[in-house]
């Protein structure tokens, strides 16, 4: 019998009809489940890790209270790229700014969820398995995959790129994910020996571990030979600046774009960006991160306009929660809560969406309050922009927000 | 597939390289006898790893203390302790007194990260050097934190030293720690607008785990330690004015490291007047608290005991340790004094350590699995390699994910770690001499070989083909 591993690796492919047809298109017909997701729209999820500052990110310049809480910390009214007449954006995010003005960014203020937890674990926990009671073991995206993407011998459906772990978010049972740190280090070093006998090594493992070490060698398999066939050619149609030696963000995304141009499976990716958790010294840290965020980003909307992408492919970005409103003495805000996220992309509908936060009404001494459920973003991602199940992603509706034209 | 039941399968018969069976299937390569393996296997309801457990026998038990405890072990090593009873063997782990770091000519991160996975190949001393690794996992720092100041050395020292004596002690110390100073924020906590990032981790990941406090009391703790600070004292132990006025990071870095040459050390002290003074309540207790007081505070928790002894038994014992065996671990801790060395003593010698379902029930981490293929071979010299390897293993020593450390055992495992570590393992035996891989089959995979890992030794033609399998295996990567 014909494995869909099979499949992959074989020059032509069959539909479980016993069509024929290139495999380029098998692979993303071969990546819907039966009653899944049936189109060749993309997601790509940036986690900005550490709790990134929503209120000199998205800043609320004309908010006395917001002078007042920030001495040294406020962005400067007159720096500000201006939203409207009482929020504009760090002026670190000129890039953002242009694709704002464009109309292809959405900016989500306020978005959080009931009785936030203050620890970086306990809240990443909440977003990435999209349960505030912390009950569910899947995480959202995995629960997407294994529900309405077959993974399954599909290895290169989800991508967690730049990195070497799988995200939290991403994983489920039956999810496969392939992480891929760079195309040159995906493979199997020592020539053709090497390259059997390590798979060989990992089929039908026995014991707890055995069908999680199969999967990762198994996945590493297909996905390299799916890497390394001939096919559609990739260079950046812009240049991902700064160098991807000092932005690990525009590194991974500049895969990113290379996987989304030459694999036609791939369906979800995350990529990753640390160090927002800014106690102290936040000024300079958190402008450092939101130059290599704006370059970034916006480098990968162009490369994917310039690949005729840019119909098919929407990001996010989210953070485990924003900061508190006053500043510590150490020139740095702890660990807060309701904080802004950007949709970015030609289908989105840009503008200002969910309540600037208010910086007297507060909850738990100090902190903000959410206008927007963050399982609302996700709904609107998988249930309008994917055109999957989100109730049985979310385990239950969620009211979407209208981002998509 | 029979080997889940717990009997002896095939499979296991093969490895064991035992009886006609194995040679006839071609298994002749497995020369190593023996004997006691083959003793009846555990009753087939008794739980198991899905491994035939070689734990029934003195050296299979051997084997899996040392792995577990240590780090891994030569046939000779190997031999010396499974010729121990177990009891003594466990007393005489715990009794090992550490080796230091040999010093590091220039004492930036990537040197000392190296000088010690060479002393992690080396060191006899291997229970106080796994401790040494537990502890940086735990109480995790990174070196981004230390500019070029020499005190990662230092702190890797601190977990060496302390790392097996009394928790009071050693939280103490890594609270006036100049590395964790920095690293978690302690340094620019006042008086004045305290700094939390510290109170909040001790609390979440360090001793008590989320829900055991209030948000309340992160705050009052953050106010108990204000004030910490990284002072640099002579070998008389006062004050060197550090003034840098005028001088590059360089030109910085380099009239520290010949203070620290001349006898100069960096230390935590708590500095009055950046300290509040004022009445905190703290975990219940109300008064002019300070560091001394928050850590008595956080050991009366019962919280405390049970916290480390979970973070202990999924990293020596078990991936989801029974709530029987933590209360029991953390009942024999707490009763102890909080003493380090009698909380290992009661994880090595539980009944659940050596229970069958524990055989290979962990999934050995980067540094783990790197020192351990070290120690296989013999080969300290791939200290460096070991460090450029790491990173796409998922684990930098002292350039921890967060500061919640490393993930664990199911947490290590995706398609880039695992090309990583079979890539590792080419570059391991790329070049020779290496041992007498079908012993060493026995001596580091106990004989217990899954049909692949079999299958794959059978067409291996050469000692590097074969060390190459055994290292890439699941096998080894397990412990």
């Amino acid at each position: 019998m014909i494995t869909r591993r099979d499949f992959l690796v074989s020059g032509l492919t069959a539909t479980a009809a016993g069509v024929i047809v290139p495999p380029v298109l098998a692979k993303s017909v071969f990546a819907a489940t039966a009653d899944g997701i049936h189109n060749d729209r993309v997601l790509v999820v940036v986690q900005l890790a550490g709790g990134n500052d929503g209120l000199n990110t998205v800043v609320p310049y004309a908010d006395p209270a917001y002078m007042d809480a920030r001495p040294t910390l406020r962005v400067q009214p007159g720096t500000v790229l201006a939203l409207d007449s009482h929020t504009g954006l760090n002026p670190a995010l000129t890039g953002l700014k242009r694709l704002y003005d464009a109309g292809e960014v959405a900016v989500v203020q306020g978005v959080g969820y009931d009785n936030p937890s203050y620890s970086h674990f306990e809240s990443m926990y909440v977003w990435e398995h999209a349960d505030p009671a912390r009950r569910q073991t899947d995480g959202w995206l995995g629960t997407l995959l294994a529900k309405q993407l077959d993974t399954q011998g599909h290895p290169l459906t989800a991508c967690a790129l730049g990195d070497v772990s799988t995200p939290p978010e991403m994983l489920a049972s039956k999810a496969e994910v392939s992480v891929i740190q760079s195309v040159a280090a995906y493979q199997v070093q020592g020539g053709a020996s090497r390259e059997s006998a390590a798979p060989a090594l990992y089929r039908s493992t026995p014991g707890a571990y055995g069908a999680l070490f199969d999967s990762a060698l198994s996945t590493a398999e297909t996905g390299i030979a799916a890497l390394h066939a001939p096919g559609v050619a990739y260079s950046p149609a812009v240049p991902y600046t700064p160098s991807s030696a000092a932005s690990p963000l525009a590194t991974s995304l500049q895969l990113t774009a290379e996987m989304i141009v030459t694999q036609p499976s791939v369906k979800v990716c995350h990529v990753l960006l640390s160090g927002f958790d800014t106690h102290q010294d936040e000024v300079r840290r958190q402008t450092a991160l939101l130059q290599q965020v704006d370059a970034a980003l916006s480098a990968f909307m162009q490369d994917m306009a310039a690949h005729g992408q840019a119909d098919r492919v929407v990001l996010m970005t989210w953070s485990e929660f924003g900061r508190r409103i006053h500043e510590n003495g150490s020139q740095g805000t702890d660990h807060g809560a309701a904080a802004p996220l950007f949709i970015l992309g030609k289908p989105v509908k840009g503008g200002l969406y969910g309540e600037t936060p208010s910086l007297t009404d507060t909850i738990d001494s100090g902190n903000l309050k959410h206008s927007v459920d963050f399982r609302s973003v996700y709904q609107a991602v998988v249930g309008d922009w994917l055109q999957g199940d989100a109730a049985s992603v979310l385990g239950g509706a969620f009211p979407a927000l209208p981002l998509f034209r | 597939m029979s080997v889940a039941t717990g009997r002896l399968s095939r499979r296991s018969v093969l490895a064991l390289g035992a009886g006609g069976v194995a040679t006839a299937a071609g298994a002749g390569l497995l020369v190593a006898h023996l004997p006691d393996l083959l003793r009846p296997a555990p009753a087939a309801a008794q739980p198991t790893s899905g491994w035939a457990s070689p734990l029934g026998t003195a050296r299979g038990l051997a084997a899996h203390l040392l792995r577990r405890a240590g780090f891994g072990y030569t046939a000779a090593e190997l031999d010396a302790a499974a010729a121990l009873p177990y009891a003594q063997l466990v007393e005489h782990v715990l009794a090992q007194q550490p080796e230091p770091l040999p010093a590091v000519a220039t004492p930036g991160p990537q040197r000392v990260v190296s000088a010690w996975y060479a002393h992690m190949a080396t060191t006899t001393a291997q229970f106080p050097e796994r401790m040494t690794l537990f502890w940086h996992g735990v109480l995790t720092s990174s070196f981004r934190s230390a500019a070029q100041l020499p005190i990662v050395a230092q702190q890797n020292a601190l977990f060496r030293d302390r790392g097996r004596g009394d928790l009071r002690s050693l939280l103490l110390a890594v609270t006036y720690d100049p590395l964790m100073i920095r690293y978690l924020d302690l340094q620019q906590s006042t008086a004045a607008a305290p700094n939390e990032n510290y109170s909040r981790e001790l609390m979440e990941l360090f001793t008590l785990g989320p829900g055991n406090y209030t948000e309340t009391d992160v705050r009052e703790g953050a106010r108990a330690l204000s004030g910490i600070r990284m002072v640099l004292v002579d070998a008389n132990g006062s004050p060197v004015p550090l003034a840098r006025a005028g001088m590059t990071a360089q030109q910085y870095a380099a009239h520290i490291a010949q203070l620290v040459a001349q006898g100069a050390t960096f230390k935590g002290i708590l500095l009055r007047r950046q300290h509040d003074a004022g009445t905190k309540t703290f975990l219940g207790r109300s008064g002019n608290l300070g560091p001394e007081e928050v850590v008595d505070a956080i050991l009366a928790q019962p919280a405390c005991a049970q916290h480390v002894a979970t973070r202990a038994l999924t990293y020596f014992c078990s991936p989801a340790p029974s709530e029987a065996l933590v209360t029991s671990v953390a009942n024999a801790f707490r009763s102890s004094g909080y003493d380090v060395t009698a909380m290992m003593r009661a994880i090595f010698t539980s009944d659940d350590f050596v229970a069958a379902a524990n055989y290979r029930s962990l999934v050995r981490s980067p540094a783990d699995y790197m020192v351990a293929a070290m120690r296989a071979l013999g080969r300290p010299q791939l200290a460096a390699l070991a460090t450029r390897s790491g990173p796409g293993m998922d684990q930098s020593l002292y350039d921890p994910p967060n500061v919640a450390g490393w993930p664990g055992n199911a947490g290590w495992v995706s398609s880039a770690a695992w090309l990583a570590r079979v890539n590792f393992a080419e570059r391991a035996v790329a070049r020779g001499p290496m041992p007498d891989a079908q012993s060493a089959l026995q001596t580091q995979l106990d004989g217990v070989l899954s049909d692949s890992t079999h299958a794959v030794l059978s067409r291996s033609a050469s000692e590097s083909d074969r060390w190459y399998a055994l290292l890439a295996s699941p096998e080894f990567n397990l412990k």
